[in-house]
């Protein structure tokens, strides 16, 4: 039986950290595309209607993945996870209905917007993307108030096992919507930023330094600048969210063994097998205390003080993850600053190796970061579906053949993954469109 | 009439559109496939579906939601029953999916554009297919006395049963014969040659559906008979409205009138659809479960109508402009 379980897991994190890569630039992209197509409008510069068209190319290919995806999460909450379904299908019905209509004004539009580039007027055109972003944002807004209902189940009562006097409004809008929400969607326009302006540094790095490339990553780290250090406050917001209503997770999260008065704030502490403590620590007094309940002597209750069957298995994974996650961020909002510090000094941005390099990498891990986030989020969750209500392991389908059926979606993930790199390489390689000068730019690597 | 049973009317209507619109995507993978070298019938099958078929897909989803909001228990069960063939499903939605975003020149003839046409046509084959058959076993065991083993489980539900592969393969037969009733009706007034072209197959495909459904009625008389006893008399008049709206449209293909084929193939199709429904309602899975045995609580009932009102007044208006932006077909390659 726990084979089954984990076979199920496993098929569930697989699709949706593959999911997670298409949601981001679903959400991301399109707020690129926007911005690009915009400025051409104002400035009347071929460069940005050229990059508003090519990634509107390589949109186009990932939004219908990541609408394929999505289907198949939808259908495997009732394929793996029956009987969470039966319990919880009526009280968070109401924002998965709400994303079904988000994610068909987005089809209408998406459709309108790709198709639409030679029938509609330039200004018309742009004006068409606008519900891209304003939809795609709220497809990632209702299906996260979903999740934030699991991290902290309200809106309904236990009576014998049994849900009853439900309050959809009330289990949509718990108290972790706002902080969850927020950080999900400043996560997918982070990562979709420092993703793009990966691509073009690796282009400028290959020696295709022209007016194209520079307004790519200019616009991207624009955008960052603005967006990183918001991330930084939700990420806090968020943390507060989780000490009050996930005690567990959050002992988890910060790698708090024993209970603790003025806790501090573990820095590093990676957590090896064989060490009770973490590794590498280096410990801020006070300070965890004070990010967590704003007084410097709170109590952080510790990891150890939980009965066994209601922590989560998981926390040195949750730990690592989460260490990943924050350095990454904090990584990011350094470059970015990094950037427009020398940017301003030299006029048209910093285009030395280092830099060049350094942006190559931040694009890769700042999807890194998305997918440790929800690595936290759910694996500190565990053994709860739903937490303190609903075990995981009380949810998983009766049905045999999960190993089939998780091989089967493992594989087709591989081969998705590998033809739409391919195809994405192909819309994005060779000279723009609509630029008078053919340059051999090769703009996703 | 109570709340659960409008909304799965609603429910109804959802699938019925999903069933049309895309099944008619569906169709168009299929006549791709079997489009031999007729290359211009590949450019302007996916000329057509380019910017619609996304959000036909969206249909589905909506039909989930409701299915899983609204009737928790019957989803649930559906689930562990059919988790062989909807994962068969599912993969094929995605393979055709991105085989069909992928492919950048529908006309190409190098490998790799064969190769994801190839994928497209198989998965839209194989799409429709598992759906019709996982449809017709749920009718099958729905209307029989059997399959009450509990909330979450409804076992033997005959999906690889002989009825479940005669109306998989209905539903193939009518995905592509909207897709070509469709096809022809568009290209008529532009390209007669290809409306042509699209009319013979449309001739084709009109035949096999009125076999087939003959067929699937007598699988039913013989393996179904309880389901059989319900198609002959509750069920009866949409059986009627079925087999008159397919003789309809091979009649109006033969006369060329398209636009009265395309109808009456979208009419035909919408009658299998609430010909299954009426069979087995007011059952969703199995004897036990039913739109008022399964739906959630009253108040959850009511908010999601509510819910369900405002999201129709948004979504309807615009797949409306969706439509009328692209009801004409442009002749340029847009790209």
């Amino acid at each position: 039986m726990s084979g089954h379980l984990t076979a199920g897991r496993a098929q569930m994190g697989t699709s949706l950290s593959f999911h997670l890569f298409f949601a981001v630039l679903g959400v991301g992209l399109p707020l690129m595309m926007l911005v690009a197509e915009g400025m051409h409008l104002r400035t009347g510069e071929p460069t940005w209607r050229a990059l508003a068209r090519r990634w509107s190319k390589v949109f186009a290919i990932l939004f219908a993945v990541g609408a394929a995806s999505g289907t198949i999460i939808s259908f495997e909450l009732g394929l793996l996870w029956p009987r969470f379904m039966a319990f919880a299908g009526g009280v968070i019905g109401l924002p998965f209905s709400l994303e079904g209509a988000a994610f068909f004004i987005e089809a209408v539009f998406v459709g309108i917007y790709l198709y639409g580039w030679d029938r509609l007027s330039p200004r018309l055109h742009w004006l068409s993307g606008i519900p891209i972003v304003i939809s795609s944002a709220a497809s990632a807004f209702f299906i996260v108030t979903a999740n934030a209902w699991m991290n902290v189940p309200r809106g309904f009562s236990l009576v014998h096992g049994r849900v009853t006097h439900v309050n959809v409004l009330a289990a949509m809008f718990n108290p972790a919507w706002a902080t969850e929400t927020s950080h999900m969607v400043l996560g997918a326009y982070l990562a979709t930023t420092f993703g793009v302006a990966a691509v073009y540094a690796v282009g400028m790095l290959r020696g295709r330094r022209d007016a194209y490339h520079r307004k790519a990553i200019a616009l991207a780290l624009s955008v960052a600048a603005i967006l990183a250090p918001l991330q930084m406050g939700v990420g806090d917001l968020l943390g507060r969210t989780v000490a009050k209503n996930q005690p567990a997770k959050l002992a988890a999260i910060e790698g708090v063994t024993h209970t603790e008065r003025g806790a501090g704030l573990n820095i590093g502490g990676i957590p090896l097998p064989g060490h009770a403590a973490g590794v590498l620590n280096v410990k801020l007094p006070h300070l965890l205390s004070v990010l967590a309940f704003d007084r410097p002597n709170a109590s952080v209750r510790g990891l150890s003080t939980f009965p066994r069957a209601n922590r989560t298995p998981l926390a040195g994974p949750v730990r690592l993850a989460f260490i990943g996650m924050i350095g990454i961020g904090t990584g990011l909002v350094g470059l970015s600053v990094w950037y427009w510090l020398r940017r301003r000094r030299t006029g048209p941005g910093p285009e030395d190796r280092i830099t060049l390099l350094a942006l190559a990498g931040a694009g890769p891990l700042a999807f890194l970061a998305n997918e440790l986030g929800w690595l936290v989020s759910e694996f500190g969750r565990q053994p709860w579906i739903v937490y303190g209500v609903f075990r995981t392991s009380s949810a998983i389908t009766t049905a045999p053949g999960l190993g089939a059926t998780f091989t089967a979606f493992t594989l087709l993930y591989l081969g998705l993954s590998s033809v739409t790199l391919w195809g994405v390489r192909r819309v994005s390689t060779g000279s723009p469109d609509h630029l008078p000068r053919p340059s051999l730019s090769v703009a996703l690597r | 009439m109570s709340l659960s049973a409008l909304i799965a009317l609603v429910l109804g209507l959802c699938l019925t559109a999903y069933a049309i619109l895309a099944g008619a995507d569906f169709g168009a993978g299929i006549l791709d496939l079997t489009a031999g070298r007729h290359s211009s019938e590949r450019g302007a099958l996916a000329r057509t579906i380019g910017p619609l078929w996304e959000a036909n897909h969206v249909w589905l989803i909506f039909s989930i939601t409701i299915l899983f909001s609204v009737f928790p228990t019957a989803f649930a069960a559906l689930g562990t029953a059919m988790l062989a063939p909807l994962t068969v499903a599912l993969i094929a939605l995605v393979v055709r999916g991105a085989a069909l975003s992928l492919r950048a020149d529908p006309a190409g003839a190098t490998r790799s554009e064969s190769l994801l046409g190839w994928a497209f046509g198989a998965g839209s084959v194989t799409a429709p297919f598992v759906f019709g058959a996982c449809a017709g076993a749920v009718a099958q065991i729905s209307s029989s006395g059997r399959g009450a083993a509990g909330a979450t489980g409804v076992a033997g539900v005959p999906w690889t049963g002989v009825f479940a592969g005669t109306v998989g393969l209905l539903a193939v037969a009518l995905c592509a014969h909207v897709a070509a009733c469709f096809m022809s009706f568009r290209s008529s007034r532009a390209r007669e040659e290809l409306a042509a072209r699209f009319r013979r197959r449309g001739l084709q495909t009109g035949a096999a559906v009125l076999a087939l459904g003959l067929l699937a009625l007598l699988a039913a008389s013989w393996k179904a008979p309880a389901l059989w006893h319900r198609l002959s008399t509750t069920a009866l008049p949409l059986v009627v409205v079925g087999t008159v709206a397919a003789g309809l449209s091979v009649q109006a293909l033969a006369r060329r009138r398209y636009l009265v084929a395309r109808w009456a193939s979208m009419v035909a199709a919408g009658a299998v659809v609430w010909g299954w429904f009426i069979a087995q309602s007011p059952r969703l899975l199995g004897s036990r479960l039913t739109i008022h045995t399964a739906a959630a609580s009253p108040a959850v009932l009511s908010a999601l109508a509510i819910a369900g009102a405002v999201v129709l007044l948004a979504v309807l208006p615009a797949f409306y402009l969706l439509y009328a932006l692209f009801r004409r077909p442009s002749l340029e390659v847009t790209q």
